[in-house]
């Protein structure tokens, strides 16, 4: 017997594909995905000048092609040399300057400093490869190319070195685009800074021509290379979307939410979990460094939580679990996530986990993918009218509850990591705990017993130390809040917690360790190869940084 | 594995940027005439233009920079136990002090001035022609001066600029001007 296609049984099956099925659709392939992620348009077209510069450099390079095109050059060069008077002359060599050594120098280190001061160090990076790029292309192409000045027009201005390509404009191209790249904001704004900067770069390269030091085929490579390959990298290595540039003293790890990125996240949210939204907006920007957080409210008015993770977010967690690596030693989980998908999944995860295991976290709801392999936000229920407990004094029943959070880690295994005020909210009299993205099960046992320590800690700050040692020895023996504060230092506490700890007056950590039983102190520190090699690996990367960057600045012509 | 990553590229980058030519390589050889046309650009008056006729063993030419009015080139000497020999290509030359040496140029005049004969021998030869002169400031340690300076002689030559001028336009269809 043959089933008819489509049917099953007596249920009909309808194709997801495509189709509102509960809310929920399947993408079907071909489709893009909610925000594709694609270089600006104008990215071919700079690739195209690219791709004539090299094309340019194979004519060259041809001994019967070269007099043909170093003739058009020159026969450009005599049109232009009609044009010559004594007023244009001048404003000739005063742009010309722009090209300078000097000019060159200050909008190079300029741009260097407002980098460092930002601690923009990708960008950096970055900037400084492209410099490092374009200088020594620039100085091979010279040397392979050994191009004389014109003989067609009098060179009227100051020169150097062989003419092909013409370095100060590539150089000069280089910072520029640099400097707009890296330092301006996205929007109206860098539209026209841009203008005004692509403006003087070729009002450079008109005046080197003018001047007869460059031919048009010297200017024409130089822009390429300064120009047109310097805006590629930086579309590709520093990414607007995830590499936002902003001035305001606010956590610099945040994405914008575009009117794009919004229909996206609303698309996405109804594909993928048949959640209806209308409104997707950034909160608590302040209190989160590792994601964006957006609270969304959807149709019929509820409202739900969630943490958009990027590509950058990524790299933020990487960078932070290699310095605990080499602060700490090898802990339970410092191997970074290969992917912001496994990053979210991991998030995910670990909600599900905790509650299952009756911890009062909210309520997950899955994630969805924005971009992929670039963004995805993790979607979990909202805490409405939640406040930092830490805000207010608190009764027994919220400092029993949130001793009984710990209770209930250890039960389940896990090792929250990061117990601060800003993750334990008070909503209608209970504490919820929230940020799972440090969590991890199965951890080293001093890394449960530093989560007590910490809790008691954020409970001390808004209470007394003594009324919450009173209440722990109620879930918990004595012998494990001793192990708690042997275990507690400086760097096992959370930045936050550490901040309010420094802001109070009493010595908390003493009071508790002088309640408990006493105790020799818990070694926290690990050493092992794997460590030794990655600090001295991140040493000599450090040492090595510093001599590229000198390298880089004498080569780049900013020494 | 990303640190790992960064280390390799820092390690891989430092080697280029280094190596990156952050001055353009020697002094052209006497063949290469669009090179040479170049330094003539360079003074545009001088009669002859001075070029790397043929390197001797152990010697090598650094630091060449041309531009508007001058060209300088840095020639050394693996013998010469001392600074480099610092060659100037210009419009002209103080010859105030210098003794006549054997001319090296049709039309033109050698000299030598000589700062010290011990423990150093050290001074300056120049090469002067109709619209320009080299000068040769060198720094040799006594007992290979003789050879050091027969080699520095035969090191750099000359190309006239009308003979220059007459290639460049034949065989690249470039014009050097006067």
């Amino acid at each position: 017997m043959t089933a008819e296609p489509g049917v099953a049984g007596p249920e009909v099956i309808v194709p997801v594909v495509g189709k509102v099925l509960g809310g929920r659709r399947r993408r079907p392939s071909g489709e893009p995905p909610p925000l594709p992620w694609k270089l600006p348009a104008s990215t071919v077209w700079y690739a195209t000048v690219i791709v004539f510069a090299v094309a340019v450099e194979f004519v060259l390079v041809a001994p019967a092609l070269r007099p043909a095109v170093t003739r058009l050059d020159d026969g450009t060069l005599r049109l232009l040399g009609h044009l010559r008077s004594g007023v244009a002359t001048w404003c000739a060599l005063l742009v010309e300057k722009l090209g300078t050594q000097q000019c060159i120098q200050v909008l190079g280190w300029s741009t260097i400093a407002v980098l460092l001061a930002w601690r923009r160090l990708r960008r950096l990076f970055v900037y400084l490869t492209v410099l490092l790029v374009v200088v020594s292309v620039s100085t091979a192409l010279a040397t392979a190319q050994g191009r004389m000045r014109t003989g067609a027009v009098e060179l009227i201005g100051p020169w150097q070195g062989y003419a092909h390509p013409a370095a100060p404009v590539a150089m000069f191209a280089a910072v520029v685009v640099g400097a707009v790249a890296n330092l301006v904001p996205n929007g109206r704004f860098r539209s026209r800074v841009r203008a005004v900067g692509a403006a003087l770069v070729l009002l450079l390269a008109g005046a080197r021509l003018y001047l007869g030091v460059d031919r048009p085929t010297d200017a024409f490579v130089a822009l390429a290379l300064g120009g047109a390959l310097s805006v590629i990298a930086y579309r590709l290595a520093v990414p607007e979307e995830a590499f936002a540039i902003g001035y305001r003293r606010h956590r610099t790890a945040h994405l914008d939410i575009t009117p794009a990125r919004h229909a996206a996240v609303v698309a996405a949210l109804a594909d993928q979990l048949g959640i209806p939204a209308e409104s997707v907006e950034p909160f608590g920007l302040a209190a989160s460094a590792g994601s964006t957080p957006l609270r969304m409210t959807t149709r019929d008015g509820a409202a739900l939580f969630g943490k958009l993770y990027a590509v950058n977010h990524l790299r933020a967690d990487r960078s932070y679990k290699l310095a605990r690596m080499v602060l700490y030693g090898r802990l339970e989980d410092e191997k970074p996530f290969a992917s912001v998908r496994r990053l979210v999944e991991y998030e995910d995860h670990l909600l599900r986990l905790l509650r299952d295991n009756g911890l009062p976290v909210p309520q997950p709801l899955g994630f969805v993918e924005i971009t992929p392999e670039r963004e995805y936000l993790l979607v979990m229920s909202f805490v409405p009218g939640a406040r930092d407990l830490g805000d207010e004094p608190i009764g027994d029943q919220q400092i029993d509850e949130a001793l009984g959070i710990v209770r209930a880690l250890w039960r389940a295994g896990v090792a929250h990591r990061d117990i601060k005020p800003s993750n334990l909210l008070l909503a209608g009299g209970h504490v919820r705990l929230i940020d799972v993205a440090f969590a991890t099960v199965r951890p080293t046992p001093w890394r449960q017993a530093v989560d007590l320590a910490n809790m008691m800690l954020t409970l001390a700050l808004v209470s007394d130390p003594e009324h919450v040692y009173r209440r722990a020895v109620r879930q918990f023996a004595p012998e494990d809040i001793a192990e708690a504060f042997a275990a507690c230092r400086s760097i096992t506490i959370p930045t936050q917690l550490r901040g309010r700890l420094h802001a109070d007056q009493r010595d908390l950590i003493g009071a508790f360790r002088r309640l408990a039983p006493e105790r020799e102190p818990v070694r926290i520190q690990v050493w092992s190869l794997r460590r030794l090699g990655t600090t001295v690996g991140a040493l000599l990367l450090l040492g090595l940084a510093a001599a590229a960057v000198y390298a880089y600045a004498r080569t780049a012509g900013l020494l | 594995m990303r640190a790992i990553r960064l280390l390799l590229a820092v390690v891989l980058a430092t080697p280029l940027a280094a190596c990156a030519p952050a001055d353009s390589p020697g002094l052209p050889r006497c063949t290469a005439i669009e090179r040479l046309g170049l330094i003539a650009q360079a003074v545009p008056s001088a009669s002859y233009v001075p070029c790397l006729a043929q390197l001797p063993a152990g010697w090598s030419t650094e630091a060449f920079d041309v531009r508007r009015a001058a060209m300088t080139v840095k020639l050394v000497s693996d013998r010469a136990q001392g600074p480099a020999v610092s060659l100037r290509f210009s419009r002209s030359c103080r010859t105030a002090g210098a003794a006549p040496f054997p001319a090296r140029t049709l039309g033109g005049r050698t000299y030598l001035r000589l700062r010290t004969l011990r423990p150093r021998f050290a001074g300056t030869l120049i090469d002067a022609f109709p619209g320009g002169c080299v000068q040769y400031r060198f720094d040799f340690v006594r007992g290979q001066h003789i050879a050091l300076m027969a080699q520095l002689q035969s090191a750099v030559g000359f190309r006239s600029r009308v003979q220059l001028r007459q290639e460049l336009r034949h065989r690249l269809g470039v014009e050097l001007r006067s």
